[in-house]
């Protein structure tokens, strides 16, 4: 178990993603990377039935599988209001959620997926997955984790220096969005700054970290308004300026 | 082949009566003088000349019996008997020469060899060859066990590193440091004296019943290595308290593994593994092949 990080590319205009995808396998191999199978993520949404009627969101179970951990089902309910609880089962939730239809229903346009090739450089998983949605390609995913190190704080620059390595493109020098110090509620009821950079990394967090990617693509096809599936990354934490160098001074 | 034979043969015998004929001679009488024996003497030897002169006939008329033979015979090996044996003509005595100098070489290097060995300090534990050796007080191996807890409790350890000191193999302590989130190490002791060192992952298990399982973590094997080189750089017979309290002051400079780039190339990464080499004196971290060059 190490430290993933999830990094969107963005599609260059009038570039397919499997050239992409190509061309990045085709750098990591001559970077001394070594080809070890494939990766799937995917993702099942379930919401609530009956809607609330007061206009509020409502709830959401969000089912993922990660073929990192194939005997888990990872699940994370979102009440709405940003609130989530996570929860990591057996593979036979999957059995439960088949029951309870009559409270929770799966929203089947919504099932998200990444999948692709896996690649092994030293202590590094680097996978290039692409995200379809309903058979439709919907942009690149880059997971990196590095396996010798628990805590994000310790091996970012290590991973930003691969990242930018291979990708060719810049990676900022911030912690990621999910890793970003953030205002929690303590159990005493008190608002506290949290550097989740400093946690011990858990698998979930590798989770949450595809879940929040997953609902950045489908709101930007919510908000094409299904006008098909158009290229482009949604909103990162990828400053334009940085773009070129891929190199540390 | 059978005519050759019993030529052969009758050669062999022709010398053995001459041979036989001039013994003999050679032995004479008795000595007494008596008519008897002289007369017997000369009678005998009539008789034996006789024989060879029969003898040497015979011999005569089975060579002119011989047949010049329609080939060569194969005598085997022995056809080599008739060729030059001259000393000269072989070349055998400078490669006797030079052989008997190598074989005096390999004497003296494997005396000077046998020396060195016996001095190499790397052989830690226990030293019988050195005689200047035994006389300092080199006792570093079985020390008491109070003492070794009192050395252990007096390194000043940093907030962010832990020990924890359990004795599985008797009087021989085991030093379990963890070194904040990032890794791991059981130090082996026997005496004073750092026996092994095995490195992991944080996230690993290290127990007392798997101190010898190496890290599945490439770069953690890498550092295993490293402890290791740096176990033998630290040693130090006369003052052992001293060098394993600079190894472990060497070894808690690992806490920036991962945040450290390489003093030399400024690189984190290289080839998959950061800056695995700390340097001995300074602690600056370096990539195995930056530090040499």
């Amino acid at each position: 178990m190490g430290v993933t990080v999830l990094q969107p590319y963005p599609l260059p205009e009038g570039k397919s993603g499997a050239h992409i995808i190509d061309q990045l396998s085709k750098r990591l191999l001559s970077l001394g990377a070594t080809h070890a199978g494939q990766f799937l993520v995917d993702c099942e949404s379930y919401i609530s039935t009956p809607q609330p009627h007061n206009g509020s969101p409502g709830r959401a179970v969000h089912v993922l599988h990660d073929s990192e951990h194939p005997a888990s089902t990872f699940s994370i309910i979102d009440n709405g209001t940003g609130k989530q609880v996570a929860l990591v089962a057996d593979n036979s939730f999957d059995l439960l959620m088949g029951k309870v239809t009559n409270t929770f229903t799966s929203k089947k346009q919504t099932k998200i997926e990444s999948r692709g090739a896996r690649f092994e450089y030293g202590d590094f998983v680097i996978k290039l997955g692409s995200v379809t949605m309903m058979e439709h390609f919907k942009g690149i995913l880059i997971e990196i984790e590095y396996k010798a190190c628990v805590i994000l704080a310790y091996c970012w620059e290590m991973i930003r220096e691969v990242l930018q390595g291979f990708l060719g493109i810049g990676v900022g020098k911030d912690f990621p969005s999910y890793f970003a110090t953030q205002t929690i509620m303590t159990a005493m009821g008190q608002q506290q700054l949290h550097a989740k950079h400093n946690d011990i990394f858990e698998p979930m967090d590798t989770v949450k970290q595809y879940l929040e990617q997953f609902t950045n693509y489908r709101k930007h096809v919510a908000l094409l308004g299904g006008m098909g599936s158009g290229p482009g990354g949604p909103p990162v934490h990828m400053s334009p300026s940085v773009v070129g160098h891929a190199h540390r001074p | 082949m059978d005519k050759l034979n019993s030529t052969l043969t009758a050669v062999k015998n022709l010398r053995s009566n001459v041979r036989q004929c001039f013994e003999h001679l050679a032995d004479g009488t008795d000595g007494e003088g008596g008519e008897d024996s002289r007369n017997k003497f000369v009678h005998d030897f009539q008789e034996r000349f006789g024989a060879i002169n029969s003898q040497m006939r015979e011999v005569e008329q089975l060579i002119n019996g011989l047949q010049v033979p329609p080939t060569a015979y194969s005598l085997g090996n022995t056809a080599y008997l008739a060729q030059e044996t001259s000393q000269d003509r072989q070349a055998l005595y400078p490669q006797l020469v030079n052989s008997y100098k190598w074989v005096d070489k390999v004497h003296d290097h494997s005396f000077l060899a046998f020396n060195n060995l016996n001095q190499n300090t790397l052989r830690r534990s226990y030293n019988y060859c050195s005689q200047k050796r035994q006389r300092l007080p080199f006792s570093s191996f079985n020390n008491d066990p109070d003492h070794i807890d009192k050395l252990l409790s007096e390194i000043n350890t940093p907030p962010h590193t832990s020990y924890r000191i359990f004795r599985p193999f008797g009087t021989n302590a085991v030093a379990i440091v963890t070194i904040s989130n990032v890794m791991k190490a059981a130090i082996v002791f026997k005496g004073v004296l750092i026996e092994w060192v095995t490195v992991k992952g944080f996230d690993e298990p290290l127990e007392h019943d798997d101190l010898w399982a190496e890290s599945r973590y490439e770069v953690f094997r890498k550092v295993q290595e490293h402890a290791h080189s740096a176990m033998l750089h630290f040693f130090s017979p006369t003052l052992p308290d001293l060098a394993v309290k600079s190894y472990v002051t060497w070894l808690n400079s690992h806490i920036k593994l991962f945040l450290e780039p390489c003093k030399r190339c400024g690189k984190f990464v290289v080839h998959g593994l950061p800056p695995t080499w700390r340097d001995l004196r300074t602690l600056e971290p370096f990539h195995e092949e930056c530090r040499n060059c």
